[in-house]
This record gives structure tokens, C-alpha cells and sequence, in this order.
């Protein structure tokens, strides 16, 4: 489980700290079985070591001292959150009715059902924010008090030649007879139904990149390409 | 016969950002507010949204960027639709973009950058505003 991205403001940023522990609280007490926190500044660059920090105590906050996790299942037994849970089913059964109508997940996508489905209800979501039928704080009310500013992350293009500089002495430095092998390897299997992960994981071993890797498989399995979207 | 013709627009994802909620919410406004537009889907480099935005004969470029390349990407849109005689086609963006880059780029020729926050009627106003029709 994660948090609702779409849920932070660029706006008095600090208030999403409250956002996403209220987002932690209910995941918990939905019984999720992972959760990942939103940092804090998220809506305005990647996150710094300390958002990512408070993101992480917000977790611990919420496992240690609300007492939450001290039940398997606190919220048992409640009228409204069971019937909540009932319509959730019944719509999502709803969903899956029409995606097999179709003829399954793949020809959906390839007709871009979910992704009509997802931008029409970020749309609808949208339009009620500016239009103020749906209140965001900070956003379309109690705005005044915008001075709360996040410390921001900068990464400059040093990181980006120092990556490249790594790369270039790996390449020079590896076993090249055994790296070529492995990508050989690796897609030989991919051709085959047999699993990767072993073929992947020599080629790690023999100091393949990422890239090199994704290259090699997308030889065989090709590359999804989103098609202009009909909206 | 009505002589004034529909402004067209293009909404591009540009680079490896997966981010497209926020693109396909605005090519939608300006779709409902009126204009002709095109979005172009994910991970399109700047070659092709220029390849895409002279076929389409648009107006207006809207890019959306959430991955931090902005000030990579805007000037390569940019310099490109020089070499193809089409720096009049308004070139406009939003996303994930700090403050303090907002100058260069409009300095670069970006003629506007929405940060988040902005609504989609100021967008759909200041498209209005400042993206006439090209002459042809």
C-alpha cells in the first residue's frame, strides 16, 4: 500500500505530514500487509533525507504509539466500514465484469478501458477541486499562511556525469568474454518459458547494466508503447 | 463560412516520467473548453512530439514534466522546432518544476510554466490569451 500522491499540495507543504499519516492510520487499520509513506515534499521534487526520515517515524508513530497495531483487526465488527467494504466489492466486481465483457485485461488496455476509467475520475476529482466542491486545505480554502516552505532537494548534473564516468569504468574493467556469455544466455531463456532469474542474475554477476539487461530482453519481448490517447 | 478555425494543441509526456494524471487532466479541460487537442502519450522524446506537432499542424506545445529534465528538455523542443521553421508554435509546460528554474526556461522561449496548484480554467484562460492560430 502507498499513499495517495495525488492527495499532497505544493501548498503549505509541511500540512502533508498530516495527509499521509491519516492515509497510514486507515491502510493500517485496513490491514495492509505493506505500507509505503509519502514524503512530505514529494509535490515539489524528490524527497530529502529528512522528509524521507518523517515519512519513516510517521510509520513508526502509527506502529508504536497509537496502539493500532496492538488489535489484528480494530475496526471488526463496524457497521459503516463493512458496508463501505460490501459497495467497494461490488463496484470492483462491477469493473471486472466489464474488463472480461472485452475479452480480459490485455485487449482493455490495448482499447485504453482503464486508462479511461483513470483519467475520468482524476478529471471528475479535479473539477470538484476547482470548483471548490471538494475542499482542499490549503488549496481552494483556509489558504492564507502559504509561507511554509520545504528545504528542497537539488540534483545537479554532476551526479549525471559521475554515473556516467562509473558506467564507462565497469565496462572497461569487466570480464568480457563472461558478460557477453551471460546476455547470450539471458536472451536465449528469454525466448523460452523457462524462468529469467537465474539468467539475470549472471549477468548482474558478470557486471551487465540495467540497461544492457533491459536491452537484451526487450530484443525478445519488444516494448509497450502508450499510442496517442484518445481522451 | 466561419474563418476563424479551432486553435490546435499538443499535450506531450517527454522522458522516461510515468506521471500523467496531470496531462491527461488538462488536455482534457482544453478539449471540453473547446480547443482541438492531441495528447501523445508516455515516454515520447523531443524528435518525436516535434514530428508529431508539424504532422498535427498545431499551435501550441504543452509539455508535462515531473522527472527533473525540464532544463533539458524544453531548450532540445525548442531548438528543434527552430530547425523546422516552427518557432512560432507556442510552447508552454507544467509539472514538477522549481521556482528558481521557472526564468531560464521562459528566457530559453518557454512562454509560460504552470506549477502545481494552478487550476485548469487559469490554464485554459491563459491558452486563450496567448496561443492564436498559426498563419499558413
Amino acid at each position: 500500500m502507498q499513499t495517495a500522491g495525488c492527495s499532497l499540495t505544493a501548498q503549505q507543504p509541511i500540512n502533508n505530514v498530516v495527509r499521509v499519516t491519516i492515509q497510514a492510520l486507515a491502510a493500517v487499520l485496513g490491514g495492509t500487509q505493506s505500507l509505503h509513506t509519502n514524503a512530505l515534499d514529494e509535490t515539489l521534487a524528490l524527497p530529502t533525507e529528512d522528509s524521507a526520515r518523517i515519512a519513516l517515524r510517521t510509520q513508526q508513530i502509527v506502529a508504536e504509539e497509537s496502539g493500532v497495531a496492538n488489535s489484528i483487526d480494530p475496526l471488526a465488527g463496524s457497521y459503516f466500514v463493512e458496508s463501505l467494504t460490501d459497495r467497494l466489492e461490488q463496484e470492483a466486481q462491477a469493473t471486472i465484469r466489464r474488463i472480461d465483457q472485452i475479452g480480459g485485461i490485455v485487449p482493455a488496455i490495448e482499447q485504453g478501458f482503464p486508462q479511461r476509467e483513470i483519467a475520468e475520475a482524476s478529471y471528475l476529482y479535479q473539477k470538484q477541486v476547482d470548483d471548490g466542491d471538494k475542499i482542499v486545505v490549503g488549496v481552494n480554502r483556509f489558504t492564507e499562511g502559504d509561507t511554509m516552505k520545504a528545504p528542497l532537494l537539488k540534483i545537479g548534473p554532476e551526479v549525471e556525469t559521475g554515473q556516467v564516468a562509473r558506467l564507462r569504468s565497469v565496462r572497461a574493467s569487466r570480464d568480457r568474454p563472461r558478460h557477453a556469455r551471460a546476455l547470450e544466455a539471458l536472451h536465449g531463456v528469454a525466448r523460452t518459458r523457462e524462468n529469467l532469474m537465474p539468467a539475470i542474475l549472471e549477468a548482474v554477476r558478470s557486471y551487465a547494466s540495467v540497461g544492457e539487461i533491459c536491452g537484451t530482453l526487450e530484443k525478445v519481448f519488444g516494448t509497450y508503447r502508450e499510442g496517442r490517447v484518445q481522451l | 463560412m466561419n474563418s476563424v478555425r479551432k486553435v490546435r494543441l499538443l499535450v506531450g509526456k517527454v522522458g522516461l516520467d510515468g506521471h500523467d494524471r496531470g496531462a491527461k487532466i488538462i488536455a482534457r479541460a482544453l478539449r471540453d473548453a473547446g480547443f482541438e487537442v492531441v495528447y501523445t502519450g508516455l515516454h515520447q522524446t523531443p524528435d518525436m512530439v516535434v514530428a508529431t506537432a508539424i504532422q498535427e499542424d498545431v499551435d501550441g506545445i504543452g509539455l508535462s514534466l515531473l522527472s527533473g529534465a525540464h532544463n533539458t528538455i524544453f531548450p532540445k523542443l525548442l531548438r528543434l522546432l527552430a530547425e523546422k521553421n516552427s518557432a512560432d508554435i507556442v510552447v508552454f509546460g507544467g509539472g514538477i518544476i522549481p521556482e528558481e528554474d521557472v526564468p531560464g526556461l521562459r528566457k530559453a522561449g518557454v512562454r509560460m510554466i504552470f506549477t502545481p496548484g494552478t487550476t485548469t480554467r487559469e490554464v485554459i484562460d491563459w491558452v486563450t490569451a496567448n496561443v492564436p492560430p498559426r498563419r499558413r
